[in-house]
């Protein structure tokens, strides 16, 4: 008789490795399927290598400034076939990493194409690479795949998506982003240092959706003076190969890159995986959860990008984390509120909560106070010649801190600390409470929430 | 010789006791067998007695404090010894104490109170070492149902309210405090806080559709007032009704004369049923009284209240000496005191619950058939009259009619008057209203 585990996972992403971490941890019984490699989109072709990709723009940056702070560096070079060697090798380290906490926990790790069977009973049955397996809780989070509209003449073989660009062994001269978002953006700045004539075509006004739009407007003037170029309410009507066709203000363009990167959005990988098999709800969008991330089926959960909202590693991990918790029977519920949005360009956003416009949309009544990063005295010290600033959005009422956005420095590393003001629904006075390190960047949000 | 009295060990795991309330005095005299304090632990109440008789001399720990048990709490003496060998080493310990209040002080946690502004004015039981806790920890313990002996509330009873009040973010508290909500039965805060989103109204029927009107302080007043009574005194009501015609009669005949100058008021029946009372308390002196516990006040004079509604509320001014006046001086007073309420300037201590010795309601002008007015404490009673309506009556020889009859309830306080008293008294205000003479 085959082993029943107490819990199998779909995808060994970072809704699918936490949660196994996690039950595994408390003793469950933990099965995890995953088809590519474990990690996921964030660890293999998301996240992590494009964070890596990113640093090495940071410490060229640094070396072609460097003589503004004394440091003379000279004949400065790119060895782009190394920068990409040293991505794949962070990627592989942490993969290898997940691997060995899969073994900590005791999860057993099928790597196969995993499709749900049947449920009869509490007996959840998944077949992968031939091989039927059994659990009595199953969580799903086979993620997302990057979306592809339908353009005439799109031809998937010839333009690249986050997952192709990747695997650029030569640094391209001119690259065409369609779609200004998180990941055209940090492609654009990547590409952009490494010499790349990089073109951003947007369908929006501004880029970046979601980003609060005078911190999105300040990061694309300084891609500007960096010289991408961008086209904002430019519409792609057809493609051509490489030659990318769009409308803007009533004219036709054509740009043709030597790279094309498609990056207009991610779409639920809800197809394939046999929901439908065991009566699980969901839509071409995603599959509807509750707040402890259960599906409409007993014992059946999902996480992550699959569920087609908030798809970020981060919401991912701690939707995984709610519904292991669920099952254990601890009291936890997943809130959206103070999700942090970080775009890891140079300079970075960070912001968590509501901006002026969604505040706006929802009718609340807010205030809001903005203070350049030069307030605090550790970005002066270490950003010569750099600017950025911190905003903050309060409820009129209570005062109480609804969203905290930032532009330059490192502000992704501080904007946890914003989120906890913001999931503790902490006041202006209560932050005034709050000792900052000094002199840290981070006292930037100190400084704006006094000037309340 | 001098003799420490001891905070008494109650069971052997008890090793400290509260001191609740100090029966005698310092300096006072005690004999053997007096009850000199009571004192709690966190289960019980207990009171310790003299040992001997003597002085109390002195008295080294104050109500509400906490006694390590066997420690001298006062001495028993003759005047002039000396207490100072029994006085327990307070030195040393009472700064550790007061510094252990300030940490309990700094630890103190807010925690909203989701009460409503009800400020009772009932006796909480409550032991000191649960008052204590409460303070401590931000309780509203005025509200908890105690465990205790006679419902008393005990520490544990603290304690599990503690547990279950819902820890809020800053935020949920500020807006449950601000717009009078409470946590709902799920929490989806940081740690099973709950935060604003989980707030509900009190009432899921009406939300928060309603409007919070405050209550001005005439209303507090009353409202002070009437709790006070119904919750401090034995009070119910009889009732009883007057042949009215001769009153009727004599109310036509003043307002002809009225009409045609003869007489300066205008007198109304109130009018002639205060008088008519007067006549009948001066018959039953029992009940122009005030019952004041282990006494009462007999007075010798009527001084009657009358209940005056006003657009800010009801008023109850007083007619001093009103057995002194005429017909005509009683209504003039009536009308003039009952003008100054309703503009706002009657005396305030004319309006003291003290200044009356009985009082009358009259609600007949509207119609009121049998009511239950609320005695005025400390008075003994209050009459309540009611409408005039027809009722038939054997009016002799086998006739019966319909007669006008007006409705009398007296409400008196059981504590001060029996019932045949009271039906006496309410009987003789009958009969004066019916052979009512001028």
């Amino acid at each position: 008789m085959s082993k029943i585990y107490d819990l199998a996972i779909i995808g060994g992403g970072p809704a699918g490795y936490v949660a196994a971490e996690r039950a595994g941890a408390k003793g469950l019984s933990v099965l995890i399927f995953d088809m590519r490699s474990l990690g996921g989109v964030c660890l293999n072709e998301g996240c992590i290598p494009t964070k890596t990709l990113l640093n090495s723009v940071k410490v060229l940056e640094y070396a072609k400034e460097a003589s503004k702070y004394g440091i003379n560096v000279e004949n400065i070079s790119i060895d782009f076939k190394k920068i990409m060697l040293r991505k794949d090798k962070v990627v592989r380290k942490l993969v290898a990493g997940i691997g060995v906490k899969m073994k900590h926990v005791h999860a057993e790790v099928v790597m196969a194409k995993a499709t749900i069977r049947e449920k009869r009973g509490e007996v959840i049955t998944i077949e992968a690479d031939g091989q039927e397996y059994q659990a009595n809780r199953l969580l799903v989070c086979s993620g997302s795949e990057a979306a592809v509209p339908p353009i005439p003449g799109l031809d998937i073989t010839q333009i690249l998506t986050n997952r192709e660009i990747l695997q650029l062994k030569e640094k391209p001269e001119s690259l065409v982003i369609i779609g200004g978002g998180v990941i055209g953006t940090e492609f654009a700045d990547f590409f952009n240092a490494m010499g790349t004539k990089v073109t951003v075509i947007e369908m929006l006004p501004e880029i970046l959706t979601g980003v609060d739009e005078e911190i999105a407007a300040f990061v694309r003037k300084e891609f500007v003076k960096k010289g991408v170029e961008f086209h904002l309410k430019a519409r792609v009507t057809k493609l051509n190969g490489k030659e990318v066709v769009f409308e803007k203000n009533g004219q036709e363009y054509k740009i043709t890159g030597e790279q094309v990167l498609l990056s207009v959005g991610r779409k639920a990988s809800v197809a394939g995986i046999g929901l439908e098999n065991i009566g699980v709800e969901f839509t071409p969008r995603g599959v509807k959860i509750d707040q402890n991330c259960r599906t409409n089926v007993p014992n059946v959960y999902a996480a992550g990008d699959i569920t087609g909202f908030s798809l970020l590693a981060h919401t991912a991990s701690r939707e995984g984390e709610v519904a292991v918790n669920h099952m254990l029977g601890r009291k936890d519920v997943m809130r959206y509120d103070a999700i942090p949005g970080v775009v890891y360009t140079h300079p970075e956003i960070a912001g968590v909560g509501l901006t002026e416009s969604t505040a706006k949309e929802k009718g609340i009544e807010v205030e809001v106070k903005q203070l350049p990063m030069a307030y605090a005295g550790r970005f002066v010290a270490e950003n010569e010649g750099k600017d950025g600033f911190c905003k903050v959005i309060v409820g009129k009422k209570y005062r109480e801190i609804l969203g905290i956005h930032m532009v330059g420095g490192a502000c992704s590393e501080m904007i946890w600390g914003a989120c906890a003001i913001i999931e503790a629904q902490l006041r202006v006075q209560d932050v005034e409470e709050i000792v900052f390190p000094h002199p840290t960047v981070s006292e930037i949000i100190k400084e704006t929430i006094f000037q309340f | 010789m001098a003799i420490p009295v001891l905070m008494p060990r109650q069971g052997q795991s008890v090793e400290t006791c509260i001191l609740g309330e100090w029966v005698k005095k310092k300096g006072d005299t005690v004999k053997t067998g007096d009850i000199l304090f009571s004192y709690e632990t966190d289960k019980a109440s207990f009171e310790e007695d003299a040992k001997t008789d003597g002085i109390l001399l002195d008295i080294f720990f104050a109500e509400g404090d906490e006694v390590p048990v066997l420690v001298n709490v006062a001495v028993i003496g003759a005047v002039g010894e000396s207490v100072d060998e029994f006085r327990p080493d307070s030195q040393a310990k009472s700064p550790e104490k007061d510094t252990q209040a300030a940490v309990a002080v700094a630890k103190t946690v807010s925690v909203p109170v989701l009460n409503t502004n009800f400020e009772s004015s009932r006796k909480v039981k409550i032991s000191p070492r649960a008052k204590n806790a409460a303070e401590r920890v931000g309780i509203a313990y005025q509200h908890l149902q105690g465990s205790g002996p006679e419902g008393r509330i005990i520490e544990r009873d603290i304690e599990a309210a503690a547990q279950m009040i819902p820890k809020l973010t800053p935020l949920a508290q500020e807006k449950a405090k601000a717009e009078g909500l409470k946590t709902g039965e799920t929490t989806t805060g940081l740690g099973g806080k709950a935060i604003a989103k989980d707030l509900i109204s009190y009432n899921q029927i009406y939300g928060d559709d309603f409007e919070v009107k405050k209550l001005s302080n005439m209303r507090k007043l009353i409202a002070k007032a009437m709790l006070t009574s119904l919750q401090n005194s034995a009070q119910l009501t009889h009732h009883m009704s007057a042949d009215a015609r001769k009153i009727m009669a004599l109310r036509k005949k003043f307002k002809k004369a009225f009409d045609a100058g003869t007489v300066s008021q205008n007198i109304t029946i109130n009018d002639l049923v205060c008088f008519a009372v007067i006549k009948a308390l001066k018959k039953y002196p029992q009940v122009n009284s005030h019952f004041i516990g282990d006494s009462m006040r007999w007075f010798n004079k009527v001084h009657l209240g009358l209940a005056v509604d006003t657009d800010r509320g009801l008023m109850v001014p007083a007619i001093k000496n009103a057995e002194d006046l005429s017909l005509e001086g009683l209504s003039a007073q009536l009308q003039a005191i009952a003008g100054q309420c309703r503009k706002g300037n009657v005396s305030p201590e004319l309006l003291a619950p003290e200044a009356a010795s009985f009082t009358i309601s009259n609600l007949g002008n509207y119609g009121v058939e049998m009511f239950t007015p609320v005695i005025n404490l400390p008075q003994t009673a209050i009459l309540g009259v009611c409408t005039i309506v027809p009722r038939p009556k054997d009016l002799g020889d086998g006739v019966y009619g319909f007669v006008p009859m007006m409705g009398l309830s007296l409400t008196y306080d059981h504590q001060a008057l029996d019932g045949g008293e009271a039906t006496l008294f309410l009987k003789e205000i009958k009969e004066q209203i019916e052979n009512l003479e001028i």
